[in-house]
């Protein structure tokens, strides 16, 4: 726990994100121009896979009593091989072509008139590129979708660790460990922790330069009582960017912002050495939708920590 | 050995709390008794912009079955309108790139099959789900009569938070040879009450041993295929996963769920750090009382 007071700039790391393991059937991309060709591998290689025992699905009807049997499909996952390439954006990028092609051909490529049935054909075309362009969007939202982009730490921001003067160890030491692990376990850039007279500042801030060091404490307290943090009841999420009142306060480059109230007496009595306080816990992330449901949850949980506080050390 | 206490002679009884809750609604108020005064009336003085509610993320959450199946039928539906189309208008079905509608045909049926394999590969990962298995037990809540509130707030705060988020449904804290909390589903002894557990006989065993000895969180994902189970008879024995985390090298931290692979990686992350906390604030319990004894 000392490291957490004598090294104050925390590597960011993020946590691993899980990927299943691609397979590696990049021939299946070319055949699409032999219909006849591509149909027969697909046919041949689903059958193959369910004969095969998967280690990926292995619950078997009858074990957990699982009423339907889900279809073997992960045969299909496939990549191109090229590191740092999102093949969920590859639909996207497929259409954008695609679609450009079709207008080529439409305007450069006929030399007469075009007819109806090309016409249907291209309409079809452009409309079917731009669900294409969509796809990926809404493949977002699905069940068990992990962001596989690495937040990109942006320009022109500075990484600072400043806290009240005027607390005891144990209230410091509970600071620098959540906003610690708010940093590490969470795609968060930057966290303020502010409860009761106590605030805590951490990650990376884009306080203007000609605040002094002595004095930032005091801005960020100004930039709070400007918008009204404290008296907030409700979290509040906001996915992505947001123009707004507050950008001058968050730090550049910031996308998703998560602001979550500290609320609500805690289950036990208090004796003179604790007090109930009030307070919020604001995170900001350089990516958008950075918070899972379940993230919420542990901030949500890391706030209840913060309910009461010691007063005597 | 210390003697452990029911919870509700020393504190205010501890309500049981229904897992699904989502963690906002637990903490509802009970207004504080004494209010910071910077604003009299709650909730006025923030003037920020709210969030606008996500109706796409909504609406693609509530029907994923639907959606991950939708590029398919879209695809699918496509490739016939191209060969109808082209039946339709008597030209003849050749896949060359000589005409233009023939050009412009190859690119749509191109777009459709994307949409095609997207479809399936969006349904080949899909995320199994698996249905979660009532722990068979008697709820308890035992934490060890000597310690100060401070040590058993963090506790109750850790066992709320892990109750509450993450699919565990039991709590074991041993810490330098005693059971400091036992909280949460236990298995039955005979007569209907909990099993106690027994911490020496734990500490002695290969169990503890091996995962204090390597310092590392030990995730048995899927119980009923280990044998040290046998080490825990004080868990309900139907628990499904069992997290057993090292609180440094003098202590354990026993966390039963009820879902076969419940605790995500994230979960795991998250118990680690905490549990690193708990160990902290313990050990300076524990440097505490062997001053205060030494005085």
């Amino acid at each position: 726990m000392d490291s957490l007071f004598l090294n104050p700039l925390i590597r960011l790391s993020l946590p691993p994100r899980f990927r299943a393991n691609p397979v590696k059937y990049s021939c299946l991309y070319v055949s699409f121009l032999h219909p006849s060709v591509f149909s027969n591998n697909i046919a041949r290689r689903t059958r193959r896979t369910r004969r095969r025992r998967n280690p990926t699905i292995s619950v078997r009807l009858g074990d957990t009593g699982e009423p339907k049997q889900q279809l073997n499909l992960s045969v299909l996952r496939f990549t191109l091989g090229i590191p740092g390439f999102d093949e969920s954006y590859l639909p996207r990028w497929i259409g954008y072509a695609f679609g450009s092609l079709l207008f080529l051909n439409h305007f450069v490529g006929s030399r007469s008139y075009t007819t109806a049935a090309q016409f249907r054909s291209e309409a079809l075309g452009v409309s079917l590129a731009a669900f294409s362009v969509a796809l990926p969007y809404f493949g977002k939202f699905l069940k068990g979708a992990t962001p596989v982009d690495q937040a990109a730490l942006p320009e022109g921001n500075k990484q600072i660790f400043i806290m009240s003067e005027s607390l005891s160890d144990i209230q410091k030491e509970d600071l620098a460990w959540a906003t610690y692990i708010l940093l590490r376990n969470t795609n968060t850039m930057s966290v303020l922790i502010s409860v009761g007279d106590a605030l805590c500042v951490r990650g990376y801030w884009g306080a203007p330069e000609d605040v002094s060091k002595a004095s930032e404490l005091d801005w960020f307290e100004r930039q709070i009582q400007q918008i009204g943090f404290s008296d907030l009841r409700d979290t509040l999420y906001f996915p992505q960017t947001s123009d707004s009142a507050f950008s001058e306060m968050l730090p550049r480059g910031t996308q998703s912002l998560l602001v979550q109230p500290v609320l609500g007496a805690p289950k036990l009595g208090l004796d003179d050495t604790q007090e109930i306080t009030g307070g919020f816990i604001l995170l900001a992330s350089s990516m958008s939708y950075a918070y899972s449901d379940r993230d919420r949850a542990w901030i949500g949980a890391i706030s209840n920590k913060f309910r009461i506080m010691r007063v005597n050390s | 050995m210390k003697r452990l206490m029911e919870a509700g002679s020393l504190l205010r009884p501890i309500s049981w709390m229904p897992r699904p809750l989502p963690i906002r609604r637990l903490f509802f108020p009970n207004f504080p008794r004494s209010v910071k005064a910077s604003s009299k009336f709650p909730g006025a003085g923030y003037r920020g912009p709210k969030p606008k509610r996500d109706w796409v993320a909504e609406w693609v959450s509530r029907n994923d079955d639907v959606v991950r199946s939708l590029p398919i039928y879209v695809g699918g539906f496509s490739l016939f309108v191209v060969l109808f189309n082209r039946a339709a208008s008597g030209i003849a079905p050749v896949a060359d790139a000589s005409s233009s509608q023939s050009r412009a045909d190859l690119l749509t049926l191109g777009l459709a099959v994307t949409n095609v394999l997207t479809g399936l590969v969006w349904l080949s990962i899909r995320p199994k789900s698996i249905s979660l298995v009532n722990p068979q037990g008697v709820e308890c809540q035992k934490i060890c009569s000597d310690l100060p509130d401070y040590v058993v707030s963090e506790l109750l705060w850790m066992w709320e938070s892990l109750s509450v988020v993450t699919c565990c449904r039991s709590l074991v804290i041993v810490y330098e040879g005693s059971c400091l909390l036992q909280i949460g589903v236990a298995a039955e002894s005979n007569g209907g009450n909990t099993m106690e557990v027994d911490a020496p006989k734990l500490i002695q065993g290969l169990l503890y041993q091996g995962v204090v000895k390597s310092g590392a969180q030990s995730y048995l994902a899927n119980l009923s295929l280990y044998p040290g189970k046998s080490e825990l008879p004080f868990l309900p024995s139907n628990t499904q996963a069992v997290i057993l985390q090292p609180l440094g090298d003098k202590g354990i931290a026993i966390i039963g769920g009820d879902t076969i692979r419940g605790f995500t990686t994230a979960d795991q992350a998250w118990i680690t750090l905490i549990a690193e906390k708990l160990d902290a604030t313990l050990s300076r319990f524990a440097t505490n009382l062997t001053v205060t004894m030494q005085d």
